[in-house]
């Protein structure tokens, strides 16, 4: 006889249920990426990035905190750029012990992320000089933080993530009400809704995740 | 109650094994030392209950290369995942039931 005969046992029904949820959410957790990974990161790039921008280029032209022109941009870039490594990272080493459709997906989606900035840059960057810094600033927000809410939306979609869908709405709503307002006001917007948005997020989705329903 | 419940499903070990597989997409496939990894299982203790499912058809194991490295990938076979469905249904309505025992 072999060794799997003591785990040959039948469960009662009571313990086959428990067993059932107790290893589903056990294999999810260990599956999935922890969600607080892909979402606070960019919560704190916006949080710090846009927190900057808004003390430097503040509602109605005022300076609240003096700083070099590039530098507020250049942080939320510099800041966004890691929430993207890290967010990327994080996904693709769960991915690693998976193989199949989702490794399909999960690369052309990454791929995404970069192939957006990548055109959000060049477009941006060609008329940056031709706008006053506060428009350029609003100009390079603008677009990136709609391109991260369509982002959001899509891999809802992509992985039926609820949580992920209604980041994106949010973040999507709350961006095109800020450059609506104008300069300053989206800074200020984006680094409290917008940042407020991704850290609940990642905690609802955590939790979720936790529990494995 | 009815019908007895599947017994390929119906023991702890491959009873946890078909649960953890369930969590993954339909089309994914899962390494084996993964799967080792969330079960807790010895390799030799899982590979006799994964041959068990190999043989009634639950499961599919693919075996691959990664460079020079063997792979082994592991999912539920369509109709693994239907057995699973009818099994939780089963359990689902003997605890719904009149028997709060529900053994075998």
């Amino acid at each position: 006889m072999n060794d799997s005969d003591v785990d040959d046992r039948p469960p009662s029904a009571a313990e086959a249920q428990d067993l059932i949820r107790e290893q589903r959410a056990l294999a999810s957790r260990s599956i999935s990426p922890d969600p607080r990974t892909l979402y606070w990161p960019w919560s704190i790039a916006w949080l710090v990035g846009f927190g900057c921008l808004y003390l430097r280029f503040g509602p109605d032209d005022q300076v609240l905190v003096p700083m070099p022109e590039w530098l507020p941009l250049t942080v939320l870039y510099v800041m966004m750029a890691a929430a993207l490594v890290i967010s990327g990272v994080s996904g693709a080493r769960h991915a690693r012990h998976i193989k199949g459709d989702s490794q399909v997906k999960g690369a052309t989606y990454g791929f995404a992320w970069f192939l957006g900035f990548a055109g959000i840059g060049v477009s941006a960057g060609r008329v940056s000089d031709l706008l006053p810094p506060a428009e350029t600033g609003l100009l390079w927000a603008g677009l990136s933080v709609a391109f991260v809410a369509a982002m959001y939306l899509a891999g809802g979609a992509l992985w039926g993530e609820r949580d992920m869908v209604i980041l994106g709405v949010w973040v999507g709503v709350v961006n095109v009400v800020g450059v609506l307002v104008g300069p300053g006001w989206h800074s200020l917007i984006i680094a409290t809704a917008g940042a407020a948005g991704g850290l609940v997020a990642g905690y609802v989705a955590a939790r979720r995740l936790n529990r494995g329903s | 109650m009815t019908e007895p419940l599947d017994p390929v499903i119906h023991a702890q070990a491959r009873l946890r094994v078909v649960a953890a597989l369930s969590a993954l997409p339909e089309g994914d496939l899962l390494t084996f030392p993964r799967l080792q990894e969330i079960l807790a299982m010895t390799a030799g203790n899982l590979s006799v209950h994964l041959r068990k499912l190999e043989d009634a058809g639950y499961v599919e194991i693919t075996k691959t290369h990664h460079g020079r490295t063997p792979a082994t990938l592991i999912r539920l076979s369509r109709r693994g995942r239907l057995a699973f469905d009818d099994y939780t249904a089963a359990v689902r309505s003997l605890l719904d039931g009149a028997d709060p025992t529900g053994s075998t």
